[in-house]
């Protein structure tokens, strides 16, 4: 459903106008780190640009309300890394057992997988807790890395998409001695970089953006993602809007720039998860 | 394939270990909480039997809880469906910039709850060119204070991150539809409405049922954006069921009622999902989509 020429040109125009609809908190968030104090969330485009906001926020701005905003950035950093790193290790692997071995009582953790996904996790959130306590691991990165080190998700995306790779590959490796391992990180997982790029970004972004699970089991200000700082900010910075989105920016900038540089194997990706 | 049974297990290893402490332990410990009246700090506790259930029952964070799922569910549902669709119809089958398209709606979906929170409360604070803007006209909308307009505020949150997510689900679902199907209608003189109806929507369905299904699945899982902004307010009108446990069991510190709340919502979020599933698959059987 093309249409005419005058049809194509009329699309063109109202998806531009959507994109940039859907954009502009973005650029709302960015103009307003930018801006003059006094005209912050006061004007649509602010015409006074300062970069108080950021030097305020590095510099700690008034006595009594300075945050370790990169430390904060760095523990988000270090968060999110190893635990997506966690999520595909332990995804792939298990998904290629349930796609590529034959053993008994696979088809049980296969149902195992599929049930525990659609179970509302909700109901975990205090005994999980109340794990990671008992294990003297609260306030600690692994507190907030363990229970996160496997995502039922993951091991979903990827057992479909292993299961659509011919077994020949896996027979010829194994013929020329290859062990299973081998066989995962040297042939499956390079056939698979596309949506290894899907799982990952996604992943990525969930953990980066998390913020129930880390306000929990953290405490001490120095151990507090960036994303549990912002949000613990709301009350002390209310006055300070500027900063706030500056402290924003920071949090949102990395995640884009990460996702337009993976945005071509994203695509193709996509289009596997889609069909 | 021959049997493999050593490594097999080997390598679903991390699955078994994450499913004993991480989900077996933990739901059980959650059922024996929920008799209790722990309070997270004392050593010392007792059991009540059902009596937390009883009283979560009867506590009207709770009953809020329950209503505020289905009227976020009728807000949110209907707007990211209208939009991801609208986005959709636009770029499917563009020959130009439908890479662009694609990725630039794909943005919001990044954004976190906090930052967007953030946003919106300053896009709403009581002086913003919006609020402002508004004023000339006589209109004065305190928008996070108000039950009605604070519960479409968070909805319209959730709906803007969601859209180009669902709307890539649409597209897919669009250009997955046979161009002669169309041509052959055409000839066949099917009038605009006829060819929605009849042609696009059954062939869109199965898009369309995997959107659907997604989005009500959010809407039981609604949490940052309501923490930051109302808090559950006013007066429990935006009170999710994340916002209920997480206040009774991290800020009134009630571990063993919180459970309890967290087991009623598990099994009205499970139920209610299998319903309206069941609904909906027997809706697109009856129109004749599936």
């Amino acid at each position: 459903m093309v249409g005419s020429k005058k049809g194509l040109t009329f699309r063109y125009l109202i998806a531009f106008a959507l994109l940039i609809v859907m954009v502009f908190p973005y650029l709302y968030m960015v103009m307003n780190s930018f801006a003059d104090w006094t005209q912050v969330d006061k004007k649509v485009v602010p015409t006074e640009l300062t970069l108080r906001s950021y030097e305020w926020l590095f510099s700690g701005g008034e006595a009594g309300i300075a945050r370790p905003w990169l430390k904060a950035f760095f523990n988000s950093v270090i968060v999110s890394t190893a635990s997506t790193a966690l999520m595909m290790v332990t995804g792939a692997m298990v998904a290629f057992a349930l796609a590529k071995m034959n053993f008994r009582g696979r088809d049980f953790i296969n149902n195992a997988v599929l049930f525990q996904m659609f179970f509302p996790a909700i109901i975990l959130l205090i005994p999980t807790f109340l794990i990671i306590q008992n294990a003297g691991l609260y306030d600690t990165y692994t507190a907030m890395i363990l229970p996160k080190a496997m995502s039922l998700w993951a091991v979903f995306m990827y057992t479909n998409f292993f299961r659509a790779i011919p077994d020949t590959f896996i027979e010829a490796a194994k013929l020329d001695g290859a062990s299973n391992f081998q066989i995962l990180y040297k042939i499956v997982l390079p056939m698979s970089k596309s949506i290894t790029t899907v799982v990952f970004l996604f992943l990525f972004m969930e953990r980066w953006t998390e913020l129930l699970w880390d306000m929990i089991v953290v405490r001490s200000d120095s151990m507090l993602t960036l994303n549990v700082l912002l949000s613990q900010m709301f009350g002390p910075y209310g006055g300070y809007p500027g900063p706030m989105y500056a402290a924003s920016v920071l949090l949102t900038v990395p995640i884009i720039i990460l996702f337009l540089f993976f945005s071509k194997q994203f695509k193709e990706g996509m289009q596997f998860t889609l069909k | 394939m021959k049997k493999t049974n050593g490594t097999g297990w080997l390598f679903a290893s991390p699955y078994l270990l994450y499913a004993i402490i991480f989900f077996a332990v933990p739901l059980i410990w959650s059922m024996y909480l929920s008799f209790t009246d722990w309070n997270l700090i004392s050593p010392v506790y007792y059991f009540k039997g059902f009596d937390n259930f009883i009283e979560a029952v009867k506590h009207p964070g709770v009953q809020a809880a329950f209503f505020v799922t289905f009227k976020f569910m009728a807000a949110f549902v209907p707007m990211v469906i209208v939009s991801s669709l609208a986005v959709a119809l636009v770029i499917h089958g563009l020959p130009k910039f439908k890479g662009l398209f694609l990725i630039g709606f794909f943005l919001p979906y990044l954004a976190s709850g906090v930052v967007s929170s953030l946003i919106v409360k300053g896009l709403l604070s009581h002086n913003s060119a919006f609020n402002v803007f508004l004023r000339n006209f006589g209109i004065e909308i305190d928008w996070l204070s108000t039950p009605l307009s604070a519960l479409l505020v968070v909805a319209a949150i959730i709906a803007w991150k969601f859209t180009g997510y669902y709307a890539l689900i649409l597209t897919a679902g669009f250009e997955s539809i046979n161009k002669d199907v169309y041509e052959a209608a055409a000839i066949d003189g099917v009038t605009p409405s006829q060819r929605f109806w009849k042609i696009t929507l059954p062939l869109l369905y199965p898009a369309l049922f995997t959107v659907l299904i997604l989005s009500i699945g959010v809407s039981f899982g609604i949490f940052t954006e309501v923490y930051q902004l109302t808090g559950g307010g006013p007066n429990y009108a935006t009170n999710t069921w994340q916002m209920e446990i997480f206040k009774q069991a991290f800020t009134n510190l009630s571990a063993g009622y919180a459970s309890a709340v967290a087991i009623i919502a598990s099994v009205v979020t499970f139920a209610s999902i299998l319903i309206i599933r069941k609904l909906l698959e027997m809706w697109g059987k009856r129109n004749g989509w599936v």
